[in-house]
């Protein structure tokens, strides 16, 4: 795609730009003090629930079944720690992401946005990482390296923003229940519940830029390049489901053998219905804006 | 000890460590059409390491390297041939 044709077809498009105006009044509306918004108590209660136990990847699955009740809290307190580890690895690709685009020429149009989005990551990051730090003592390291993708000349900036939008639909069905699950934590509650607020904002413009995005490959793209792309969206749902089952975390539970530990997860048919629910908002998304042909296979298995 | 072929364990040569092993196979499992891969074969430029599988492998290799590998701590060019994986993490 030419720097002219992005333009182009983002500046050609009344109902993005609204939009895009929208979203600015209401997170300058909404604009809040990260810093001071948030009780930090000394401690989290250790023999609670971290994490909503029925969003663990384990949950259902025997290692689940053999895991007494105080082990499953320890492992819900890690496998936390954990996703927010991820949430605070996943923000720096996407501050990199959005930095290196804002105020460039295909992106004139969203670049006032794209302000309140690094701002708001920000502080995302800041909070993540507190918690992280805080409760856990550290936060877990990337697990991801950039190599090839489905090497697409031209879909770039597609790709960019569909990982992005995967990312942040997939942390949202996390945060969304467990803001309102009371049997975990207030702190734990708020943190959810205030990235949940921002995240709607990003979420609505993600989905619009994907889908326009999208719609201009589809007019340059043959069907097997389209279907590459579809398989490669697919194979990096699947790996940012795979990446809740951090060996690390097992580890940190207590529980011996944590690679062998992952890999019974992953392959039990239960975890297989755990992804198929947790993905089903960005599957529906993906299959309504024709960026799928069909939805996720039966067998969300790797 | 022959310094020049990390990987090939010719009579009297440094063995290919178990870990090492299993790392081979699963490399060769991922890209079945390039055969039993060359030390010095570009396992990235190849893509029989991509964004995607890199994952997996990584797991893999702490597994049976027994240490927790954090990407801050490499880059991928320390992932690039079988040589330097030997050499990176069997050492
Ligand atoms: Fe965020
Ligand atoms: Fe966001």
């Amino acid at each position: 795609m030419t720097t002219t044709e992005v333009a182009e077809r983002l500046r050609g498009d009344r109902r993005f730009q609204d939009v895009l105006g929208r979203l600015v009044e209401m997170s300058e509306r909404d604009y809040y003090n990260p810093y001071r918004l948030f009780d930090w108590p000394d401690s989290l209660p250790d023999d609670a629930y971290w994490m909503t136990p029925e969003l663990m990847a384990e949950h259902g699955t025997d290692v689940w079944d053999e895991l007494p009740e105080p082990r499953r809290r320890a492992l819900s307190k890690w496998q936390s720690i954990n996703f927010y580890s991820l949430n605070v690895h996943g923000i720096r690709e996407l501050l990199h992401e959005i930095v290196a685009r804002i105020h460039t020429a295909d992106f004139d149009v969203p670049s006032e946005y794209f302000h309140h989005i690094i701002g708001e990551e920000n502080e995302h990051m800041w909070f993540f990482a507190a918690f992280c730090r805080r409760y856990g003592g550290k936060i877990y390291p990337p697990r991801s390296l950039r190599l090839a993708g489905p090497g697409i000349a031209g879909a770039d900036h597609f790709l960019v923003f569909a990982r992005l939008l995967v990312f942040e639909e997939l942390v949202d069905v996390f945060n969304q229940r467990m803001a309102g699950d009371d049997r975990l934590h207030p702190t734990i509650r708020k943190v959810n519940e205030v990235h949940h607020q921002d995240e709607s904002r990003h979420i609505a413009f993600g989905r619009q830029i994907v889908a326009m995005l999208h719609a201009d490959l589809r007019e340059r793209l043959g069907d097997g390049e389209l279907a590459a792309l579809e398989d490669y969206l697919k194979g990096y749902m699947r790996g940012s489901v795979a990446s809740l089952c951090e060996p690390g975390a097992y580890r940190d539970a207590g529980i011996p053998e944590p690679y062998a530990v992952r890999r019974r997860v992953l392959a039990s048919p239960a975890h297989a219905g755990y992804a198929r629910r947790v993905l089903r908002r960005t599957e529906s998304f993906m299959v309504n804006a024709g960026i799928f042909r069909t939805g996720l296979p039966e067998s969300a298995k790797e | 000890m022959p310094a020049s072929d990390p990987v090939a364990a010719p009579d009297g040569a440094e063995p290919v460590p178990d870990g090492l092993e299993f790392v081979l196979r699963h490399l060769r499992s991922r890209k079945p059409e390039y055969g039993d891969l060359d030390p010095d074969f570009d396992l990235i430029e190849n893509r029989v390491l991509d964004s995607l599988g890199f994952v997996e492998f990584l797991y893999l290799l702490e597994e049976h390297t027994g240490q927790e590998i954090s990407i801050d701590a490499v880059s991928r060019e320390d992932f690039r041939t079988i040589r330097r994986i030997r050499e990176r993490f069997f050492r």
